[in-house]
């Protein structure tokens, strides 16, 4: 049985005031279901980071309802809305933003710290999941003694230290080189198999082709919304 | 989030920048160091001032020219007290157990070709027993020296050995203003009374002074600088000082002000209690500035610092962190720093202190309430200044602060 995770309903998103105003988001409506593998695709600046914020509750729509696992959050105090990103919500970005004062393991122990989770269970939940994606020798390092798949997957280990419901990626591989954008991919395709819904942003057809659903923007609206990886090329060619 | 893991996080984030974190302690401990050095120094000087005082014994009484108010004024003392005043009171106020009248004056002493200037002081045989002060060779001046305006010396140690250069100086001649004198004893060391050397004297008749050196004589009889009165005992000082007033009144037919004034030992402490209370507060409040800068340096390095960590808040609020997390994190790092600061500062001012009581005669205390306020007071400057700052780093918005890259 499909249950729904995540529903957005006429979603705006509107920049600036007055005669400037930008619509990243215009309407937008859009259903993802729990245990999806779902990539977002679309021109530069068609509103895939706006959507993506708005899913990750990073960031409050202008007007439109957004259900997370049934709930309305549109209408979510901050403090609340931290504690939701916390414990329902993973996070994976381009640039990584690990704390470079931090090791590998403390970096990965940093959502449990807000969750209120003790000492001894965070290092040993860290490491679990730092030994997920393939990281068990390298808890102790700092960021800057890690390359960059290895910064992206210690991002990754932190993201579902918490065990989200969904885990939201924007251009995750867009730093990486082919090479390590194919163990990231292929943690993400783990992850997913394991129950996690992945939902990512990103402008790589080969990327896209790795997921089972594309969601396709342009000028801030869903102008595809269940395209079949295979079915791609249409779109590129378009 | 517990407070230890807040403590543990900002003690990472601190030590993980020495160099900045030290520069916003710098202001701190710099304040901090100020404070309880300039109040220590303060206290010191009082508890000096008040020692030298208490040293004189409770029993005495201070006598010097001019009324009460013009002693606030620094205009020339009137010539109002004599000799004979002095006379008079030993003979007619019972409970007086001495009378030490003095005339004193800076001169220039010489014994051949050494020359020496010197505090000169006209006294009288009671000056021993007055001011504790005894010979250490010779014999002092006498009763019979003073009727005669006799032209002998007595030295204080260290002009006696300024002079002579170890030499026996009993018996020699020294001339004071080219008139010579004979040296018939040379004191015991006295030590320095609120910093003025008591061994670098001459101690000469105080009639031949007023006769002979400074020609002080008024209408009255001879002018002299102020008498030193010892009463029969501390619970006749009142007494005395009435009697005392009574008479003088008496003897300068006054109707209204008194033209002397008298001041007993507790006046003479409270004096300089007010006198070194005041210099104290006035070098803590110095201080304090300094402490205050000292909070403003904090804030302004906490705001450079939110602005160049605003990718981490991002990030901290992104995966969770509420925006209280993030303003405790900020003030715990703002008041560690501060009372660390605190605590160094207090290390070095206590050292200083220390240092201070060991070169000078200022027994400079540490004071344990300026340490404990100062240090509270640090840790609350940290507070106070790490409010603001902390402020912007919890408003900030996640996304805006993610994409600062
Ligand atoms: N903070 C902002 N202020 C003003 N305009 C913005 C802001 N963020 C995004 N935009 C605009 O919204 C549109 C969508 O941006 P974005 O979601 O980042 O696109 P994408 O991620 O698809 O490249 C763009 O036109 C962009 O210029
Ligand atoms: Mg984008």
């Amino acid at each position: 049985m499909q249950k729904t995770i995540i529903r957005l309903e006429h979603i705006f998103k509107t920049y600036g005031s007055g005669d400037i105003q930008v619509n990243a988001l215009s309407d937008v409506n859009l259903t993802i279901e729990a245990g999806e593998y779902c990539a977002i695709m679309g021109p530069s600046g068609s509103g895939k980071s706006t959507a993506m914020n708005v899913i990750g509750c990073l960031d409050r729509p202008t007007s439109g309802a957004y259900f997370l696992d049934g709930l309305d959050v549109s209408t979510i105090a901050d403090g609340e809305l931290a504690k939701i990103r916390n414990r329902n919500l993973g996070f994976v970005f381009q640039q990584f933003h690990l704390l470079p004062q931090l090791s590998a393991l403390e970096n990965v122990m940093l959502p449990m710290v807000y969750a209120g989770v003790p000492n001894t269970e965070r290092k040993e939940r860290a490491a679990e999941a730092l030994t997920r994606v393939g990281l068990a020798n390298r808890m102790g390092n700092r960021p800057n003694q890690l390359s960059g798949g290895q910064q992206q997957r210690v991002a990754i280990a932190r993201a579902i230290v918490n065990h989200p419901v969904v885990l939201l990626a924007d251009e995750p591989t867009g730093a990486l080189d082919s090479h390590t954008t194919q163990e990231v991919m292929n943690i993400f395709a783990e992850l997913n198999a394991s129950g996690i819904t992945v939902v990512m942003v990103t402008h790589e057809p080969e990327v896209a082709r790795l997921t089972r659903r594309v969601v396709w923007f342009r000028d801030g609206q869903v102008v595809e919304s269940h395209l079949a990886p295979t079915e791609l090329g249409h779109m590129l060619a378009a | 989030m517990d407070i230890l893991e807040s403590i543990n996080m900002a003690v990472k984030t601190l030590t993980a920048n020495k160099t900045r974190s030290t520069l916003t302690m710098l202001g701190i401990i710099i304040g901090n160091a100020s404070v309880i050095m300039m109040v220590g120094v303060g206290q010191g000087a009082q508890r000096y001032a008040s020692q030298q005082f208490e040293s004189l014994g409770p029993n005495v009484l201070f006598i010097i020219p001019g009324s009460e108010k013009a002693q606030n004024r620094s205009v020339d003392r009137p010539r109002s007290l004599t000799l004979e005043d002095a006379k008079a009171i030993a003979s007619q106020v019972p409970t007086v157990s001495a009378v030490a009248p003095q005339l004193q004056s800076q001169l220039l002493v010489t014994y051949r070709n050494k020359k020496a200037d010197t505090s000169i002081t006209g006294i009288t045989p009671d000056f021993t027993v007055v001011r504790d002060f005894n010979v250490a060779r010779g014999r002092f001046i006498t009763d019979l020296d003073v009727q005669r305006r006799n032209r002998v010396v007595a030295l204080g140690s260290d002009l006696a050995k300024k002079l002579f250069d170890g030499a026996d100086p009993i018996g020699q001649e020294i001339r004071i203003r080219n008139i010579s004198f004979q040296v018939v004893a040379v004191m015991q060391a006295k030590g320095a009374f609120l910093g003025s050397n008591q061994d670098d004297v001459a101690l000469i008749p105080l009639t031949t002074m007023a006769s002979r050196l400074v020609g002080r004589t008024s209408p009255y009889g001879t002018s002299i600088s102020f008498i030193n009165v010892n009463a029969r005992d501390e619970a006749s000082i009142n007494a005395a000082q009435f009697q005392i007033t009574n008479l003088l009144r008496r003897r300068h037919k006054i109707v209204n002000e008194n033209d002397f004034t008298i001041r007993n030992q507790k006046d003479a402490l409270e004096i300089v209690g007010n006198v070194t209370g005041a210099l104290t507060l006035m070098l803590a409040a110095i201080a304090g500035i300094s402490l205050f800068v000292g909070g403003i340096g904090i804030m302004n390095i906490m705001l450079v610092s939110v602005r160049e960590r605003t990718q981490e808040i991002g990030l901290r609020k992104a995966i969770g962190a509420a925006p209280n997390d993030i303003l405790t994190q900020f003030m715990i790092e703002a008041i560690i720093l501060s009372a660390i600061g605190g605590l160094i500062g207090t290390t070095i001012g206590v050292g200083g202190i220390t240092l201070v009581g060991a070169v000078t005669p200022l027994k400079a205390g540490v004071s344990v309430p300026a340490i404990l306020i100062a240090v509270g007071v640090s840790g609350g400057i940290g507070l106070f200044f790490g409010v603001f700052p902390a402020r912007q780093a919890a408003k900030l918005d996640p996304i805006v602060a993610l994409r600062s890259a």
